[in-house]
């Protein structure tokens, strides 16, 4: 990347919220290697100490990698430690949570607290706020099987039954929002699915082991992964590019998208084979209408977690693009899929071997 | 219709909001939070008239006449003195108050107002607990209760003890009874609604558990054992522990005849004979009797599922529709104020004693040890 393409130079402060997470700490890594010296993390009191320690031992000869310690949650926390940042990197979120208000005050009032505390701010040159494929309703979409920037987000996203869902269509929203009204530059980059070492979960575009077997959704479907350091790249560049970013989503995928199919097969031959039970895309969606109509007909005896809107958003048949990504910014994915998931599968097997 | 409000907008107050909107005759006419958006967002997704961030405004604008407290606990008493003194009824979320001197001004504002009060003490009102109830209300334990064994825990995850324990500032510690304040009350209420005494003895150890203290905490404790003795000789023993497994949420109460035992998380009760079969017998028959006690439980669950009548807040629904019954009917309120006392009183002196300093025994008083290591293989 040429310097003169960015909006801050080498010495500005860069805030990093989430540092301490998956693709936070990555982040902070590629800001390194890009040369800047300056990067702030805000990190909680109550993070993971181990994480906290590598984020400090990142900083080498002239770069700084300042810890700052406090909780989104404060006012007063978010007032300090936005002072002087150019660019805020926020990649914090309340994740695992199934409840909505925790979902919600994790994502949304920590981002605006946020905002509030850069209302004022003179350095601040934009906001990079990271969302999520899981704002997208994928439903009513111009052309029918592509999901891009372009497409309608989801508008009663409480009805998604996902708490995730609703906190990051609430976070996204009340960015807009606040970066209007206050007139700060702001981007939104929305990651696909997230993979490397370090999150070994098998995502449920792909099936879920709910019922004691995994069953085996995705079919056919590709599946929006991003590898993880290819991800940090696509947020990083987002915040640093000078011309035509402002006010724009990025959504961000790989090249050489596997179909879940394929992605279950090697995940078996690469980390542990076990059963699983394909349900052909007519037969999910028969399942998710049922077990909504069920939860209304039983008066919420089971929660409405399987339902139509979210079988559109995760488990329809969808193509992916990364072509405004690659052509605004000029991002290419440095780490190609099958590497990926050669280093992914090998960090799943030595996580399996931990467990055995 | 009753107009409901609900104060605090984090986790609990979607099971109530969730609850209330299905009970007929009543409409949740506004719901409050300190921070606004926490309001809006539960707004947005419950049939709810309007939403504030302001509770004198919530009061004066939609006039409710019951108001749900849902906030932090050190919170509760002033709110719930504010909702009385605007006139209206109140639910208060577990644990009541923070000490049994406010539960009693409440209840005194309330009584002199002609209002009521309940506390969230809701596991008393699952299915298998009101059967608890009416099957000792029947006699079967052939007097009045002799002994009692509560245990409540909870499953402390990484997570959550990173949470609390890295934060300073954790609302959690600045409660009297810190982790053990918002979380015991459900186990202590079991024991209060059965003790026959007003003025209970209680002794209490409380000790952080190796698992806390190898995270770096030395000051909340997750282990607590108690025991409690009352004027007219009835006992029980109360045990919250983070740490044994399985996490049980289970009650036992014994009579002079009979006994009963409740396990709250399998929602099965079964009846612990107290008569006894001759010879070998006893080791033959009460397992089979147990057995099909255990079978009769499994197959009422599944056919109380089937009817669509197996809710995991069916305890809470069945309160609060209580207490709304009791205010719409003039009926008696679900939880007898001498209870939610008794259960203040009990906590008071649980966390009184579990944060002063733990006395060393002096050598000369130490027991023998063989006394404590050898017990009863042999005996
Ligand atoms: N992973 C994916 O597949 C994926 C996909 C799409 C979008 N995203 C988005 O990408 C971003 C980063 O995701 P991730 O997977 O890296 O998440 P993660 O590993 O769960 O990390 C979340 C981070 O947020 C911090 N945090 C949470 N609440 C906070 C608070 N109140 N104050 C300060 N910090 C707080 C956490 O700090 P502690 O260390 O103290 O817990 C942690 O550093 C999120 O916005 C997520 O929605 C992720």
């Amino acid at each position: 990347m040429e310097s003169d393409k960015y909006i801050v130079g080498h010495d500005d402060i860069l805030l990093v919220t989430g540092a301490t997470g998956f693709i936070g700490t990555k982040v902070v890594e590629n800001l390194l290697e890009q040369g800047f010296r300056r990067i702030r993390c805000f990190v909680r009191a109550s993070s993971d100490p181990s994480k906290v320690e590598a984020l400090r031992a990142m900083g080498h000869d002239g770069a700084q990698v300042e810890v700052f310690q406090g909780n989104l949650l404060m006012r007063e926390d978010c007032r300090v430690a936005v002072r002087g940042a150019s660019i805020i990197f926020h990649l914090a979120v309340g994740g695992g949570s199934r409840s909505f208000p925790d979902a919600f005050m994790n994502s949304v009032v920590t981002t605006r607290n946020l905002l509030e505390a850069v209302a004022s701010s003179k350095s601040l040159k934009r906001f990079v706020n990271i969302s999520s494929f899981a704002v997208y309703s994928n439903r009513e979409k111009s052309r029918r099987r592509l999901l891009d920037e372009t497409c309608p987000v989801e508008k009663e996203a409480a009805l998604r039954s996902d708490a995730y869902c609703f906190a990051k269509v609430g976070q996204d929203e009340i960015v807009k929002e606040y970066c209007e009204k206050f007139g700060i530059p702001f981007v939104m980059v929305r990651p696909g699915y997230v993979y490397g070492p370090g999150h070994d979960a098998i995502t449920s575009r792909v099936g879920i082991d709910t019922f004691g077997i995994f069953l085996h959704l995705g079919g056919s479907n590709s599946v929006p992964f991003t590898y993880v350091d290819n991800c940090a790249e696509a947020i990083v560049l987002a915040g640093l590019q000078k011309d035509g970013v402002d006010g724009e989503v990025f959504n961000v995928v790989d090249d050489d998208l596997p179909s879940s199919r394929q992605f279950l097969r090697l995940y078996k031959k690469n980390v542990t084979h076990f059963s699983s039970l394909y349900l052909p895309h007519f037969v999910s969606y028969t399942l998710c209408f049922l077990w909504e109509k069920y939860s209304v007909w039983s008066n919420g005896q089971l929660e409405p977690t399987f339902n139509r809107r979210k079988w559109h958003a995760v488990w329809k048949k969808t193509y992916y693009s990364n072509e405004k990504l690659k052509t605004r910014l000029g991002w290419t994915p440095k780490v190609p899929t099958a590497e990926g998931f050669r280093r992914y599968f090998a960090a799943c097997r030595t996580v399996e071997e931990r467990h055995a | 219709m009753l107009k409901v409000a609900l104060v605090g907008c984090g986790k609990i107050a979607d099971s109530h909001a969730s609850l209330i909107t299905k009970i007929d005759g009543c409409e949740l006419v506004g719901v409050c939070d300190r921070e606004e958006l926490m309001a809006r967002q539960l707004y947005e997704r419950f049939p709810v008239r309007r939403y504030f961030s302001d509770l004198e405004k919530l009061l004066s604008e939609t006039k409710p006449d019951v108001v749900h407290v849902t906030t932090p606990p050190q919170t509760h008493f002033e709110i719930a003195r504010r909702c009385l003194e605007s006139g209206c009824h109140v639910f208060v979320e577990k644990p009541f108050t923070l000490y049994a001197e406010e539960s009693q001004a409440l209840i005194n504002l309330a009584n002199s107002k002609g209002l009521k009060l309940t506390a969230g003490h809701d596991d008393q009102f699952s299915p298998v607990a009101r059967r608890l109830r009416s099957t000792v209300q029947s006699g079967y334990l052939g007097g009045p209760p002799v002994h009692m064994e509560s245990y409540f825990c909870y499953e402390i995850g990484t997570t959550y003890a990173r949470a609390l324990l890295g934060d300073s500032r954790h609302w959690v510690r600045r409660l009297p009874g810190k982790l053990l304040q918002n979380i015991i009350s459900h186990g202590i209420a079991r024991v209060a609604e059965f003790m026959v005494g007003d003025s209970p003895e209680v002794m209490a150890c409380g000790f952080v558990s190796p698992f806390l203290k190898s995270l770096g905490e030395a000051e909340i404790c997750d282990e607590l054992r108690v025991v409690i003795r009352d004027e007219r000789e009835t006992t029980a023993y109360f045990t919250f522990s983070s740490q044994m497994r399985p996490s049980m949420h289970q009650f036992c109460i014994y009579g002079p005849e009979n006994g009963l035992l409740l396990n709250q998380d399998h929602e099965t009760l079964i009846r612990l004979r107290g008569a006894r079969f001759k010879s070998y017998l006893e080791k033959f028959v009460p397992p089979v009797l147990f057995a099909r006690q255990y079978f009769a439980g499994s197959l009422a669950n599944m056919a109380a599922f089937l009817r669509r009548d197996l809710h995991m807040r069916s305890g809470m629904g069945y309160l609060i529709e209580s207490f709304y019954r009791s205010i719409t009917e003039d009926a008696p309120v679900p939880i007898p104020y001498r209870e939610i006392l008794l259960t203040a009183r009990i906590m008071d002196s649980i966390f009184e004693q579990i944060n002063r300093r733990p006395v060393a025994l002096q050598p000369d008083l130490e027991f023998p040890s063989g006394v404590l290591v050898h017990h009863n293989s042999q005996v």
